[in-house]
Protein backbone atom coordinates (compact mmCIF):
# COMPACT_ATOMS: atom_id res chain seq x y z
CA UNK A 1 0.00 0.00 0.00
CA UNK A 2 1.01 3.74 -0.88
CA UNK A 3 0.80 6.41 1.52
CA UNK A 4 -1.88 8.41 -0.06
CA UNK A 5 -3.75 5.13 -0.79
CA UNK A 6 -4.28 4.38 3.02
CA UNK A 7 -6.94 6.05 3.06
CA UNK A 8 -10.40 4.82 3.38
CA UNK A 9 -10.14 2.71 0.95
CA UNK A 10 -10.39 5.89 -1.37
CA UNK A 11 -7.86 7.69 -2.81
CA UNK A 12 -8.00 11.45 -2.16
CA UNK A 13 -8.66 13.43 -5.69
CA UNK A 14 -5.20 14.93 -7.27
CA UNK A 15 -5.83 17.99 -7.42
CA UNK A 16 -3.37 21.22 -8.86
CA UNK A 17 -3.59 24.59 -7.90
CA UNK A 18 -3.65 28.23 -9.56
CA UNK A 19 -2.27 30.90 -7.84
CA UNK A 20 -2.26 34.61 -9.75
CA UNK A 21 -1.04 37.90 -8.97
CA UNK A 22 -0.65 37.05 -5.36
CA UNK A 23 0.70 40.61 -3.57
CA UNK A 24 1.81 40.34 -0.20
CA UNK A 25 2.38 43.86 1.74
CA UNK A 26 3.72 44.10 5.49
CA UNK A 27 3.08 48.07 5.51
CA UNK A 28 5.41 50.05 3.08
CA UNK A 29 7.46 46.43 2.68
CA UNK A 30 6.29 44.39 -0.05
CA UNK A 31 7.22 41.37 0.18
CA UNK A 32 5.21 39.40 -2.37
CA UNK A 33 5.24 41.22 -5.89
CA UNK A 34 1.85 39.89 -8.51
CA UNK A 35 3.34 36.42 -8.06
CA UNK A 36 1.97 33.43 -10.42
CA UNK A 37 2.29 30.26 -10.20
CA UNK A 38 0.31 26.65 -11.71
CA UNK A 39 1.00 23.50 -10.39
CA UNK A 40 -0.02 20.42 -12.46
CA UNK A 41 -2.12 18.06 -10.47
CA UNK A 42 0.77 14.80 -9.06
CA UNK A 43 3.55 16.75 -9.50
CA UNK A 44 6.24 18.25 -7.52
CA UNK A 45 7.04 21.98 -7.47
CA UNK A 46 10.78 23.11 -5.72
CA UNK A 47 10.63 26.45 -4.46
CA UNK A 48 14.10 27.67 -4.01
CA UNK A 49 15.78 31.11 -3.22
CA UNK A 50 17.79 32.91 -1.00
CA UNK A 51 16.70 34.07 2.60
CA UNK A 52 14.39 36.56 2.42
CA UNK A 53 13.37 36.42 -0.83
CA UNK A 54 9.82 35.32 -0.20
CA UNK A 55 9.40 31.90 0.03
CA UNK A 56 7.66 31.16 3.58
CA UNK A 57 5.19 34.16 2.69
CA UNK A 58 4.61 32.78 -0.65
CA UNK A 59 3.83 29.17 0.52
CA UNK A 60 1.67 30.19 3.34
CA UNK A 61 -0.23 32.22 1.29
CA UNK A 62 -1.59 29.20 -0.59
CA UNK A 63 -3.66 27.78 2.77
CA UNK A 64 -4.05 31.46 3.75
CA UNK A 65 -1.85 31.74 7.13
CA UNK A 66 -1.41 34.45 5.38
CA UNK A 67 -3.80 36.84 4.03
CA UNK A 68 -1.93 38.53 0.48
CA UNK A 69 -3.72 41.91 -0.63
CA UNK A 70 -4.42 40.58 -4.08
CA UNK A 71 -4.65 38.08 -6.13
CA UNK A 72 -6.67 34.38 -6.80
CA UNK A 73 -6.05 31.04 -5.38
CA UNK A 74 -7.43 28.51 -7.02
CA UNK A 75 -7.67 24.84 -5.63
CA UNK A 76 -10.29 22.48 -7.72
CA UNK A 77 -13.90 24.00 -8.05
CA UNK A 78 -12.63 27.01 -5.30
CA UNK A 79 -11.73 29.87 -6.37
CA UNK A 80 -10.43 32.29 -3.48
CA UNK A 81 -9.79 35.72 -3.51
CA UNK A 82 -8.32 36.81 -0.41
CA UNK A 83 -7.97 40.33 -1.18
CA UNK A 84 -11.85 40.18 -0.86
CA UNK A 85 -13.41 38.80 1.96
CA UNK A 86 -12.99 34.83 2.61
CA UNK A 87 -16.16 32.44 3.85
CA UNK A 88 -15.78 30.14 6.14
CA UNK A 89 -17.02 27.45 4.34
CA UNK A 90 -14.58 28.13 1.69
CA UNK A 91 -11.43 28.71 4.21
CA UNK A 92 -12.45 25.52 5.45
CA UNK A 93 -12.71 23.78 2.61
CA UNK A 94 -9.13 25.12 1.24
CA UNK A 95 -7.53 24.22 4.34
CA UNK A 96 -9.13 20.55 4.25
CA UNK A 97 -7.60 20.25 0.85
CA UNK A 98 -4.26 21.35 1.54
CA UNK A 99 -1.74 20.40 4.29
CA UNK A 100 1.01 21.65 5.61
CA UNK A 101 4.64 20.57 7.04
CA UNK A 102 6.71 23.02 9.09
CA UNK A 103 9.82 23.78 9.68
CA UNK A 104 9.48 23.33 13.52
CA UNK A 105 7.30 20.73 12.93
CA UNK A 106 4.76 22.31 15.37
CA UNK A 107 2.95 18.82 16.85
CA UNK A 108 0.95 19.49 20.19
CA UNK A 109 3.27 18.89 22.59
CA UNK A 110 0.15 17.95 24.99
CA UNK A 111 -0.74 15.22 23.29
CA UNK A 112 0.59 11.77 22.46
CA UNK A 113 1.82 11.12 18.55
CA UNK A 114 -1.61 8.85 18.19
CA UNK A 115 -3.94 12.05 19.65
CA UNK A 116 -1.94 14.48 17.42
CA UNK A 117 -2.81 12.71 14.31
CA UNK A 118 -5.87 11.65 15.34
CA UNK A 119 -7.91 14.60 17.07
CA UNK A 120 -7.68 16.88 13.59
CA UNK A 121 -9.35 13.76 12.35
CA UNK A 122 -12.15 13.41 14.49
CA UNK A 123 -13.01 17.71 14.76
CA UNK A 124 -12.09 18.14 10.97
CA UNK A 125 -13.57 15.13 9.31
CA UNK A 126 -15.79 13.97 11.80
CA UNK A 127 -14.35 10.85 11.74
CA UNK A 128 -15.34 8.45 15.08
CA UNK A 129 -12.69 8.35 17.58
CA UNK A 130 -11.41 4.51 16.41
CA UNK A 131 -11.64 5.09 12.65
CA UNK A 132 -9.19 8.38 13.43
CA UNK A 133 -7.05 5.71 15.61
CA UNK A 134 -7.16 2.78 12.93
CA UNK A 135 -6.22 5.40 10.30
CA UNK A 136 -3.23 7.27 12.56
CA UNK A 137 -1.67 3.93 13.11
CA UNK A 138 -1.48 2.73 9.49
CA UNK A 139 -0.19 6.36 8.64
CA UNK A 140 2.31 5.97 11.84
CA UNK A 141 3.44 2.42 11.17
CA UNK A 142 3.72 3.65 7.10
CA UNK A 143 6.15 6.46 8.76
CA UNK A 144 8.04 3.95 10.45
CA UNK A 145 7.28 5.16 14.42
CA UNK A 146 4.32 2.82 14.98
CA UNK A 147 6.21 2.42 18.32
CA UNK A 148 6.06 5.69 19.03
CA UNK A 149 2.28 6.21 19.15
CA UNK A 150 1.76 6.42 22.78
CA UNK A 151 4.89 8.71 23.35
CA UNK A 152 4.44 12.70 23.28
CA UNK A 153 6.29 14.71 20.97
CA UNK A 154 8.97 15.59 23.94
CA UNK A 155 10.08 11.86 23.88
CA UNK A 156 10.71 11.95 20.11
CA UNK A 157 13.79 13.05 17.83
CA UNK A 158 13.42 16.02 15.38
CA UNK A 159 12.91 13.62 12.39
CA UNK A 160 10.75 11.30 14.42
CA UNK A 161 8.32 14.31 14.71
CA UNK A 162 8.52 15.21 11.72
CA UNK A 163 7.17 12.37 10.11
CA UNK A 164 4.70 12.44 12.50
CA UNK A 165 3.68 15.46 11.26
CA UNK A 166 3.98 14.75 7.99
CA UNK A 167 1.10 11.48 9.17
CA UNK A 168 -0.88 14.35 10.78
CA UNK A 169 -1.21 16.27 7.87
CA UNK A 170 -1.80 12.93 5.60
CA UNK A 171 -4.69 11.70 8.28
CA UNK A 172 -6.66 14.76 6.83
CA UNK A 173 -6.72 13.21 2.84
CA UNK A 174 -5.36 16.35 1.40
CA UNK A 175 -4.91 16.71 -2.09
CA UNK A 176 -1.97 19.00 -1.79
CA UNK A 177 1.20 19.44 0.82
CA UNK A 178 3.04 22.07 1.35
CA UNK A 179 6.40 21.60 3.12
CA UNK A 180 8.36 24.38 4.56
CA UNK A 181 11.85 23.55 4.72
CA UNK A 182 11.04 20.43 6.53
CA UNK A 183 14.54 19.32 7.30
CA UNK A 184 16.16 22.47 7.97
CA UNK A 185 15.84 21.53 11.59
CA UNK A 186 17.64 18.47 11.19
CA UNK A 187 21.44 16.77 11.21
CA UNK A 188 21.48 16.14 7.74
CA UNK A 189 21.10 12.49 8.84
CA UNK A 190 18.08 12.55 9.93
CA UNK A 191 16.64 14.65 7.37
CA UNK A 192 17.13 11.75 5.08
CA UNK A 193 14.00 10.11 6.97
CA UNK A 194 12.18 12.61 5.97
CA UNK A 195 13.07 13.19 2.84
CA UNK A 196 12.76 9.44 2.18
CA UNK A 197 8.89 9.74 3.55
CA UNK A 198 8.75 12.59 1.03
CA UNK A 199 9.76 10.80 -1.59
CA UNK A 200 7.21 7.99 -1.39
CA UNK A 201 4.64 10.84 -1.17
CA UNK A 202 5.65 12.07 -4.52
CA UNK A 203 6.36 8.97 -6.35
CA UNK A 204 2.58 8.13 -5.15
CA UNK A 205 1.46 10.88 -6.71
CA UNK A 206 0.89 13.40 -4.36
CA UNK A 207 0.80 17.26 -5.29
CA UNK A 208 3.54 18.78 -3.29
CA UNK A 209 5.43 22.41 -2.88
CA UNK A 210 8.58 21.95 -1.35
CA UNK A 211 10.39 24.48 -0.24
CA UNK A 212 13.84 23.39 0.33
CA UNK A 213 17.70 24.35 0.04
CA UNK A 214 18.46 20.51 -0.31
CA UNK A 215 19.90 20.82 -3.83
CA UNK A 216 19.87 16.71 -4.64
CA UNK A 217 15.90 16.48 -3.26
CA UNK A 218 14.76 19.11 -5.80
CA UNK A 219 16.81 17.74 -8.50
CA UNK A 220 16.13 13.86 -8.19
CA UNK A 221 12.26 14.65 -7.04
CA UNK A 222 10.90 17.50 -8.01
CA UNK A 223 9.09 17.99 -11.53
CA UNK A 224 9.36 21.86 -11.74
CA UNK A 225 11.92 24.05 -9.87
CA UNK A 226 11.37 27.54 -9.10
CA UNK A 227 13.82 29.91 -8.17
CA UNK A 228 12.13 33.03 -6.15
CA UNK A 229 14.28 36.15 -5.58
CA UNK A 230 13.42 40.07 -4.10
CA UNK A 231 9.93 39.50 -3.94
CA UNK A 232 9.24 37.55 -7.52
CA UNK A 233 9.76 34.32 -8.87
CA UNK A 234 12.21 35.08 -11.47
CA UNK A 235 13.07 31.23 -12.98
CA UNK A 236 11.56 28.47 -12.97
CA UNK A 237 11.51 25.11 -15.24
CA UNK A 238 12.95 21.63 -15.52
CA UNK A 239 15.15 21.04 -12.56
CA UNK A 240 17.93 19.96 -13.67
CA UNK A 241 18.25 22.66 -16.83
CA UNK A 242 17.96 25.24 -14.32
CA UNK A 243 20.79 24.00 -12.57
CA UNK A 244 23.01 23.45 -15.12
CA UNK A 245 22.45 26.27 -17.09
CA UNK A 246 20.41 28.73 -15.11
CA UNK A 247 19.22 31.80 -17.32
CA UNK A 248 19.47 34.53 -15.12
CA UNK A 249 22.57 35.89 -13.30
CA UNK A 250 20.72 36.06 -9.89
CA UNK A 251 20.10 31.96 -10.26
CA UNK A 252 23.31 31.63 -11.10
CA UNK A 253 25.01 33.74 -7.91
CA UNK A 254 22.10 31.79 -5.87
CA UNK A 255 22.89 28.26 -7.06
CA UNK A 256 27.29 28.78 -6.88
CA UNK A 257 26.69 30.28 -3.09
CA UNK A 258 24.03 26.96 -2.28
CA UNK A 259 26.07 24.40 -4.42
CA UNK A 260 29.72 25.54 -2.59
CA UNK A 261 28.20 25.05 0.94
CA UNK B 1 7.04 23.11 77.96
CA UNK B 2 3.89 24.97 79.34
CA UNK B 3 3.69 26.16 75.75
CA UNK B 4 2.92 23.24 73.91
CA UNK B 5 0.36 22.20 77.09
CA UNK B 6 -1.16 25.66 77.10
CA UNK B 7 -1.17 25.40 72.69
CA UNK B 8 -3.04 22.18 72.69
CA UNK B 9 -6.00 23.55 74.93
CA UNK B 10 -6.26 26.02 72.27
CA UNK B 11 -6.04 24.16 69.39
CA UNK B 12 -9.59 22.95 69.05
CA UNK B 13 -10.88 26.96 68.89
CA UNK B 14 -7.91 26.90 66.20
CA UNK B 15 -9.13 24.36 64.38
CA UNK B 16 -12.40 26.19 63.83
CA UNK B 17 -10.84 28.97 62.71
CA UNK B 18 -8.81 27.57 60.69
CA UNK B 19 -11.27 25.51 59.03
CA UNK B 20 -13.18 28.83 58.18
CA UNK B 21 -9.96 30.17 57.13
CA UNK B 22 -9.49 27.77 54.18
CA UNK B 23 -13.13 27.60 53.53
CA UNK B 24 -12.56 30.83 52.62
CA UNK B 25 -9.75 30.55 50.77
CA UNK B 26 -11.36 27.68 48.94
CA UNK B 27 -14.30 29.11 47.81
CA UNK B 28 -12.17 32.31 46.61
CA UNK B 29 -9.88 29.94 44.52
CA UNK B 30 -12.90 27.61 43.17
CA UNK B 31 -15.02 30.92 42.09
CA UNK B 32 -12.04 32.97 41.24
CA UNK B 33 -9.89 31.25 39.44
CA UNK B 34 -12.58 30.35 36.27
CA UNK B 35 -13.68 34.15 36.77
CA UNK B 36 -9.87 34.76 35.98
CA UNK B 37 -10.07 32.47 33.15
CA UNK B 38 -13.26 34.05 31.62
CA UNK B 39 -11.61 37.82 32.12
CA UNK B 40 -8.09 36.86 30.64
CA UNK B 41 -10.52 36.31 27.21
CA UNK B 42 -12.20 39.12 27.48
CA UNK B 43 -9.23 41.15 28.16
CA UNK B 44 -7.75 40.12 24.77
CA UNK B 45 -11.14 40.26 23.02
CA UNK B 46 -11.94 42.44 19.90
CA UNK B 47 -14.79 44.59 21.43
CA UNK B 48 -13.66 47.95 22.93
CA UNK B 49 -16.23 47.73 25.61
CA UNK B 50 -15.79 44.00 26.73
CA UNK B 51 -11.62 44.82 26.94
CA UNK B 52 -12.42 47.65 28.77
CA UNK B 53 -14.44 46.28 31.47
CA UNK B 54 -12.64 43.58 31.81
CA UNK B 55 -9.31 45.24 32.34
CA UNK B 56 -11.30 47.93 34.95
CA UNK B 57 -12.11 44.48 36.57
CA UNK B 58 -8.58 43.05 36.79
CA UNK B 59 -6.88 46.20 37.44
CA UNK B 60 -9.04 47.36 40.80
CA UNK B 61 -8.60 43.54 41.71
CA UNK B 62 -5.21 44.08 41.41
CA UNK B 63 -4.73 47.90 42.09
CA UNK B 64 -6.70 48.30 45.47
CA UNK B 65 -5.76 46.66 48.53
CA UNK B 66 -7.80 43.81 49.61
CA UNK B 67 -9.09 45.49 52.53
CA UNK B 68 -10.31 48.21 50.70
CA UNK B 69 -12.69 45.85 48.41
CA UNK B 70 -13.61 44.17 51.65
CA UNK B 71 -14.60 47.20 53.43
CA UNK B 72 -16.89 48.44 50.24
CA UNK B 73 -18.38 45.00 49.88
CA UNK B 74 -19.03 45.03 53.57
CA UNK B 75 -19.65 48.64 54.85
CA UNK B 76 -20.27 50.23 51.40
CA UNK B 77 -22.80 47.79 49.47
CA UNK B 78 -25.63 48.89 52.37
CA UNK B 79 -25.97 51.99 51.51
CA UNK B 80 -27.27 50.66 47.74
CA UNK B 81 -29.56 48.18 49.99
CA UNK B 82 -27.44 44.84 49.17
CA UNK B 83 -26.14 43.61 52.30
CA UNK B 84 -23.88 40.51 52.94
CA UNK B 85 -22.97 38.58 55.68
CA UNK B 86 -19.55 39.09 56.98
CA UNK B 87 -18.30 35.55 56.07
CA UNK B 88 -19.82 36.63 52.17
CA UNK B 89 -18.39 39.52 51.83
CA UNK B 90 -15.13 38.02 52.61
CA UNK B 91 -15.65 35.67 49.63
CA UNK B 92 -16.89 38.11 47.39
CA UNK B 93 -14.01 40.26 48.18
CA UNK B 94 -11.57 37.37 48.11
CA UNK B 95 -12.68 35.87 44.64
CA UNK B 96 -12.43 39.44 43.19
CA UNK B 97 -8.81 39.21 44.27
CA UNK B 98 -8.01 35.59 42.98
CA UNK B 99 -10.31 36.21 39.73
CA UNK B 100 -8.20 39.43 39.11
CA UNK B 101 -4.61 38.30 39.68
CA UNK B 102 -5.31 34.31 38.49
CA UNK B 103 -6.63 36.30 35.13
CA UNK B 104 -3.02 37.97 34.62
CA UNK B 105 -1.03 34.67 35.16
CA UNK B 106 -3.43 32.94 32.93
CA UNK B 107 -3.14 35.22 30.54
CA UNK B 108 0.75 35.47 30.01
CA UNK B 109 0.27 31.53 30.07
CA UNK B 110 -1.84 31.52 27.26
CA UNK B 111 0.48 34.27 25.55
CA UNK B 112 3.46 32.44 25.96
CA UNK B 113 2.16 29.38 23.47
CA UNK B 114 3.75 29.54 20.82
CA UNK B 115 2.74 31.28 17.32
CA UNK B 116 3.46 28.06 15.64
CA UNK B 117 1.11 25.82 17.52
CA UNK B 118 -1.91 28.22 16.58
CA UNK B 119 -0.76 28.06 12.51
CA UNK B 120 -0.11 24.09 12.94
CA UNK B 121 -3.98 24.40 13.81
CA UNK B 122 -5.17 26.67 11.60
CA UNK B 123 -3.39 24.46 8.71
CA UNK B 124 -4.94 21.57 9.80
CA UNK B 125 -8.71 23.81 9.28
CA UNK B 126 -9.65 23.12 12.91
CA UNK B 127 -12.54 25.64 14.38
CA UNK B 128 -11.79 28.37 16.33
CA UNK B 129 -13.42 26.76 19.36
CA UNK B 130 -11.28 23.73 19.51
CA UNK B 131 -7.70 25.49 18.50
CA UNK B 132 -8.45 27.50 21.63
CA UNK B 133 -9.89 24.44 24.42
CA UNK B 134 -7.76 22.23 23.05
CA UNK B 135 -4.69 23.52 22.36
CA UNK B 136 -3.89 26.94 23.32
CA UNK B 137 -5.72 26.25 26.59
CA UNK B 138 -4.32 23.18 27.54
CA UNK B 139 -0.54 24.33 27.24
CA UNK B 140 -1.29 28.22 28.83
CA UNK B 141 -2.85 26.61 31.53
CA UNK B 142 0.10 24.06 32.19
CA UNK B 143 2.95 26.87 32.28
CA UNK B 144 0.25 29.09 34.32
CA UNK B 145 0.43 26.46 37.19
CA UNK B 146 3.14 27.37 39.69
CA UNK B 147 1.75 31.33 39.61
CA UNK B 148 -1.83 29.70 40.11
CA UNK B 149 -0.84 28.12 43.16
CA UNK B 150 1.03 31.21 44.35
CA UNK B 151 -2.08 32.98 44.33
CA UNK B 152 -3.51 30.45 45.57
CA UNK B 153 -1.18 30.69 48.81
CA UNK B 154 -1.61 34.42 48.76
CA UNK B 155 -5.60 33.80 48.89
CA UNK B 156 -5.00 31.78 52.09
CA UNK B 157 -2.50 34.11 53.89
CA UNK B 158 -5.55 37.00 52.58
CA UNK B 159 -8.42 35.51 54.38
CA UNK B 160 -6.47 36.70 57.68
CA UNK B 161 -8.32 40.17 56.51
CA UNK B 162 -11.85 38.91 57.41
CA UNK B 163 -10.69 39.16 60.97
CA UNK B 164 -11.65 43.00 60.20
CA UNK B 165 -15.23 42.23 59.42
CA UNK B 166 -15.18 40.25 62.58
CA UNK B 167 -15.40 36.69 60.44
CA UNK B 168 -14.49 34.01 62.74
CA UNK B 169 -11.89 32.90 61.26
CA UNK B 170 -7.83 32.24 62.22
CA UNK B 171 -6.97 35.60 63.38
CA UNK B 172 -10.25 36.17 65.06
CA UNK B 173 -9.99 32.80 66.88
CA UNK B 174 -6.67 33.50 67.91
CA UNK B 175 -7.66 37.07 69.02
CA UNK B 176 -10.48 35.75 71.27
CA UNK B 177 -8.38 33.31 72.99
CA UNK B 178 -5.68 35.53 73.34
CA UNK B 179 -7.93 38.71 75.08
CA UNK B 180 -8.83 35.82 78.03
CA UNK B 181 -6.30 36.09 79.23
CA UNK B 182 -3.60 38.03 77.33
CA UNK B 183 -1.33 35.10 76.12
CA UNK B 184 -0.84 37.31 73.01
CA UNK B 185 3.04 36.08 72.58
CA UNK B 186 2.08 32.62 72.88
CA UNK B 187 -1.46 32.76 70.68
CA UNK B 188 -0.37 34.93 67.65
CA UNK B 189 2.89 32.46 67.25
CA UNK B 190 0.24 29.52 67.31
CA UNK B 191 -1.31 31.24 64.44
CA UNK B 192 1.42 32.04 62.77
CA UNK B 193 2.49 28.45 62.83
CA UNK B 194 -0.73 27.56 61.58
CA UNK B 195 -0.85 29.48 58.86
CA UNK B 196 2.80 28.46 57.65
CA UNK B 197 1.61 24.72 58.37
CA UNK B 198 -0.25 24.93 55.15
CA UNK B 199 1.91 27.70 53.49
CA UNK B 200 4.88 26.05 53.32
CA UNK B 201 4.58 22.68 52.55
CA UNK B 202 1.99 24.30 49.57
CA UNK B 203 5.16 26.54 48.44
CA UNK B 204 7.08 23.13 48.29
CA UNK B 205 4.69 21.90 46.35
CA UNK B 206 4.84 24.44 43.72
CA UNK B 207 8.69 24.56 43.56
CA UNK B 208 8.46 20.97 42.79
CA UNK B 209 5.89 21.73 39.59
CA UNK B 210 8.35 24.92 38.61
CA UNK B 211 10.55 22.71 38.35
CA UNK B 212 9.01 19.70 36.64
CA UNK B 213 7.83 22.22 34.05
CA UNK B 214 11.12 23.47 33.61
CA UNK B 215 12.32 20.43 32.41
CA UNK B 216 9.36 19.12 30.32
CA UNK B 217 9.72 22.70 28.21
N1 LIG C 1 5.00 39.06 9.84
C1 LIG C 1 5.89 39.80 9.13
N2 LIG C 1 5.95 41.13 9.32
C2 LIG C 1 6.82 41.89 8.61
N3 LIG C 1 7.67 41.39 7.71
C3 LIG C 1 7.67 40.08 7.49
C4 LIG C 1 6.77 39.20 8.18
N4 LIG C 1 6.98 37.95 7.73
C5 LIG C 1 7.96 38.03 6.82
N5 LIG C 1 8.37 39.30 6.66
C6 LIG C 1 9.40 39.76 5.73
O1 LIG C 1 9.10 39.26 4.47
C7 LIG C 1 10.27 38.92 3.76
C8 LIG C 1 10.15 37.51 3.23
O2 LIG C 1 10.13 36.60 4.31
P1 LIG C 1 10.00 35.05 4.09
O3 LIG C 1 10.00 34.45 5.44
O4 LIG C 1 8.85 34.77 3.22
O5 LIG C 1 11.35 34.71 3.35
P2 LIG C 1 11.95 33.30 2.99
O6 LIG C 1 12.23 33.34 1.53
O7 LIG C 1 11.10 32.21 3.49
O8 LIG C 1 13.33 33.32 3.77
P3 LIG C 1 14.08 32.14 4.56
O9 LIG C 1 14.83 31.33 3.54
O10 LIG C 1 15.00 32.86 5.47
O11 LIG C 1 13.06 31.35 5.29
C9 LIG C 1 11.44 39.11 4.72
O12 LIG C 1 12.08 40.32 4.40
C10 LIG C 1 10.77 39.21 6.06
O13 LIG C 1 11.48 40.07 6.89
MG1 LIG D 1 11.26 30.71 5.02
Amino acid sequence: MTLSEIADGKLAPRLGIKLDNISKRYGDNTVLDDVSLHVEPGTVTALIGPSGAGKSTFLRCINLLERPDSGTIQVDQHTIEPGKDVNSRDLAALRRTVGMVFQSFNLFPHMSALKNISFPQQKVLGRSKDEADERSMQLLERVGLKEKAHQHPGRCSGGQQQRIAIARALALDPSIMLFDEPTSALDPEVGLEVLAVMRELAADGMTMIVVTHEMQFARDVSDTLVVMADCRIIEQGDPRAIMSDPQEARTRRFLRAVLER
Amino acid sequence: MTWLTEWAGYLPQMMSGLSVSLLIAGVSIVAGYPLGLILSVMVSAKNLAVRTLALAVVEIGRGAPALVILYLFYYGLPKFGIAFESITAACLALIWNSAAYSSEIMRAGIQSVGRGQLEASNALGLAQRHTFFRVVLPQGLRSAIPGLMGVAIQMFQGTSLAYAIAVPELMKSAYNIGSQDFNYLQIFTLAGLCYAAISMPATWITVFFEKRLARHA
